[in-house]
């Protein structure tokens, strides 16, 4: 039997940005209420694929990044008890998501500043998951039927580009990258992210700009829903073109073009991975000419 | 990114459909849609299908029209195609997904159930009513339920075992041992006891999950016979596989076709009761895990419990086994085909050797499921090993098994004493021509030929005959 695959998501939960997004002048509103009942939805049909499936869900608030659920914990006593009509665990993780959200909301009280979202904190921590970091720990993972294969990260992005965020967000794929797993990125609303862009190119996942809001089941389950082994058969739409600007480092503003160092570019060009990326991952980049850089000097 | 090689790994086992599947295959339209109308049944039906159909499931499910063939098969890749027909073809015998050239849309009954297990919510009821709390009575721990669930399902295979070997076990219920019989498991001659079938011999070797869907089909069979209806048999298995370990249902809601399964279930360790007039069920693990792929019985393979501890097995290259293991069920499974040496309370040592592992080929063991049973219940420590039995030892007992094969007979006839050469070369001509010839010497002018070419032959000679007189 085939094993089963372990997916966890992000939400951007940034309330600014959901009250933009359910304004009527968009061209197909969506607010967060409709949004959270189309990805239970979805994630129910993760469950439902398989018993042994597993995930997580984190969300990232204005300056805080929170794990809303987690298969692998035990199931809270609050939980209302189970009815006839519907199947346990989807109750669990619905009950849970949604009050953990709630919760977090209200933990937000009023604040005159909306401090940026905290995505990479959740990517971070999706990261540092079990589920997902075991595969890190033992060399011979393939074989233990703990470590589940294919793991995957889906994000749910509201919120524009944070240039400040570039090198941990750049960390955070190559972490991802050297832990197999693959990341998805759903821009559901604002426009195109680029360094989001560059984490789906980098990992093999799939970056989806949802043009039609109202089908956002639709896109998930059509797009996320399949574990990448599956992608192999049913195609899953990727980009053509992918945005790979890097931010510079002394300004944190995304550049056309970069400069970089010439004492580290010419001694670390060997062991870079994609020739677009070395400016980003070996070295520093500048928005104006530098000779030397303070390192090497 | 997986490449294509673990594509194919991952995909070609998945190919071997559910046992359930070819029997849901040959019911009626009637009957399936019965059942699609509970929303546990197509849940469960849906855990049951490969992941490629749960995929198409799923994109058509929250489509309220049906969209064209060509829009659909545009999403797969042209190396995908035949699995993705035969996904196709393997709903389309389900009445999930009715087969047409034009457009696709899932069974509207199916997607309407189906819709709602996933959201929840309706009344069908279909996940089974919970019992309300009872003060007086403590409910049953998970640990005691899988107890029970070990004894009853251990009992069974127990009885099985030892039926060959003369020791006498405690006996599993009546309707237990007409199951074992109705299968071909278990024969009994001439109101003698019991004795297991070769068949039984390798049902002994499978996977508990496997095990249990054999017997459980054997009863949907044995059911149909019984004049039970079939679809309230089977959403009560799928309503049983969506219920929760260590929690008590009621009966209340059953149909008396579905309580009568109860006592059946019973037997078998899939519920427990506390008495059979009980108002009351819990489901064990051997029920909750039909429709995955977890062990039913967690701690009956371990020492330790926990799907890790699984192995017990080490094979050495030098024919030595050591298992360790106290259960006496899986001594007894291993002393079908091996010879053992030593016991010890937590350790059994043995050998393959040519004589115990053709007793187990004539009690119609396979050499590939001897293979096998000893892969699952490898040791962790032999995990470590590529490939993961010594190929000495796997090979050895390939040809052992050959050797059996080295005499093959057929049923013929032997055409001699011919007249003349020429006699001789003209019926042998026929013969060949016919391609029925087995085995033939020119210089004694004999030939066997088998026996369905015979009639023709003996025509042929006869006609010869008469012609020439």
């Amino acid at each position: 039997m085939e094993k089963a695959s372990h997916l966890s998501v992000i939400l951007d939960l940034s309330p600014t940005q959901w009250h933009l997004s359910a304004q009527s002048s968009n061209q197909y509103p969506l607010s967060i209420h409709s949004f959270l009942s189309q990805l239970l939805a979805f994630l129910n049909a993760h469950i439902a694929s398989k018993h042994e499936n597993t995930l997580a869900v984190f969300g990232a608030f204005p300056g805080k990044s929170v794990m809303l659920y987690s298969s692998t914990d035990p199931v809270a006593d609050d939980v209302p008890p189970a009815d006839a009509n519907s199947y346990s665990s989807f109750k669990v993780v619905d009950f849970t998501i949604v009050r953990s959200i709630m919760n977090e909301f209200d933990a937000l009280g009023n604040l005159d500043e909306e401090p940026p979202c905290a995505l990479v904190g959740a990517l971070t921590k999706a990261l540092c998951c079990k589920s997902i970091s075991a595969h890190f720990h033992s060399p011979n993972a393939v074989e233990d039927p703990a470590v589940l294969p294919d793991p995957r990260i889906l994000i749910l992005s509201v919120s524009p580009d944070l240039s400040t965020s570039y090198i941990p967000i750049m960390n955070s794929i190559f972490s991802a990258q050297k832990l197999k797993v693959t990341i998805d990125v759903c821009k559901v609303y604002g426009p195109d992210a680029v360094f989001l862009q560059q984490a789906a190119h980098l990992t093999g996942g799939s970056y989806i700009f949802l043009e039609r809001r109202d089908a956002l089941l639709q896109y998930l389950t059509m797009s996320f829903l399949s574990p990448p082994a599956l992608r192999q058969v049913l195609a899953v739409p990727k980009q053509d073109k992918i945005d790979f600007r890097a931010a510079c480092f002394c300004h944190k503003n995304i550049v056309d073009v970069g400069f970089v160092c010439s004492v580290c570019l010419s001694s670390n060009h060997i062991l870079f991975y994609v020739v677009k990326l070395w400016f980003t991952y070996m070295c520093t980049v500048f928005c104006q000419p530098v000779p030397v850089c303070s390192t090497c000097r | 990114m997986p490449s294509l090689t673990t594509q194919s790994e991952t995909l070609t086992p998945e190919s071997i459909p559910h046992t359930l599947l070819p029997f849901l295959q040959s019911q009626s339209q009637n009957t399936l849609t019965r059942l699609y109308q509970r929303p546990s049944s197509c849940f469960s039906i849906f855990r049951l299908t490969g992941p490629l159909e749960r995929q198409i499931i799923m994109n058509l499910l929250w489509l309220e029209s049906a969209i064209p063939i060509a829009t659909m098969s545009a999403w797969v890749i042209r190396e995908g195609k035949k699995l993705y027909d035969a996904a196709l073809t393997t709903l389309a015998n389900l009445h999930i997904l009715p087969q047409s050239n034009v457009k696709l849309a899932l069974n509207p009954t199916f997607k309407a159930s189906f819709r709602q297990a996933i959201t929840g919510g309706g009344n069908s009821s279909s996940f089974g009513v919970p019992a309300e709390k009872d003060d007086k009575r403590s409910t049953n721990t998970v640990e005691t339920l899988d107890a029970y669930a070990l004894e009853r399902w251990e009992t069974i295979l127990h009885y099985m075992v030892s039926s060959g070997q003369g020791s006498l076990p405690t006996k599993p219920s009546q309707g237990v041992l007409y199951l074992l019989q109705r299968s071909g498991l278990m024969t009994q001659n001439h109101g003698s006891a019991l004795q297991i079938t070769s068949a039984g011999f390798q049902f002994l070797l499978h996977t508990p999950h496997d095990q249990l869907w054999d017997l459980l089909l054997q009863y949907l069979h044995m059911a149909e016979e019984r004049q039970m209806d079939l679809v309230e048999v089977l959403s009560f298995l799928f309503m049983l596989s969506t219920m929760d370990l260590g929690r008590e249902y009621s009966t209340e809601g059953l149909s008396e076709t579905q309580k009568a399964m109860l006592e059946d279930l019973r037997d078998y360790g899939l519920v427990w009761q506390r008495k059979a007039t009980s108002k009351r069920f819990s489901p064990t693990r051997l029920a909750t895990t039909l429709t995955s792929s977890c062990p039913p019985l967690p701690t009956s393979t371990g020492t330790s419990g926990g799907p890790q501890s699984q192995g017990f097995i080490v094979l050495e290259t030098n024919y030595r086994i050591y298992a360790y293991t106290d259960k006496p069920l899986q001594t007894a499974v291993l002393n079908l085909f091996i010879t053992m040496k030593y016991r010890f309370p937590n350790l059994v040592v043995g050998m393959l050797t040519r004589e115990s592992v053709k007793k187990a080929l004539s009690n119609g063991i396979s050499a590939e499921q001897i293979i096998s049973y000893l892969t699952t219940h490898a040791h962790p420590q032999m995990r470590k090993n590529n490939p993961l039995l010594p190929v000495t030892v796997q090979d050895q007992i390939r040809l052992w098994e050959l050797e059996r094969n080295r005499l093959k007979s057929e049923e013929g006839y032997l055409y001699k004493d011919f007249g003349s050469h020429a006699d001789y070369e003209y019926v042998l001509n026929y013969a060949k021509q016919l391609d029925v010839v087995l085995w033939e010497n020119t210089s004694r002018r004999c030939f066997f030929g088998s026996l369905d070419g015979h009639t023709n032959i003996r025509g042929f000679i006869e006609r010869r005959t008469n012609g020439a007189v």
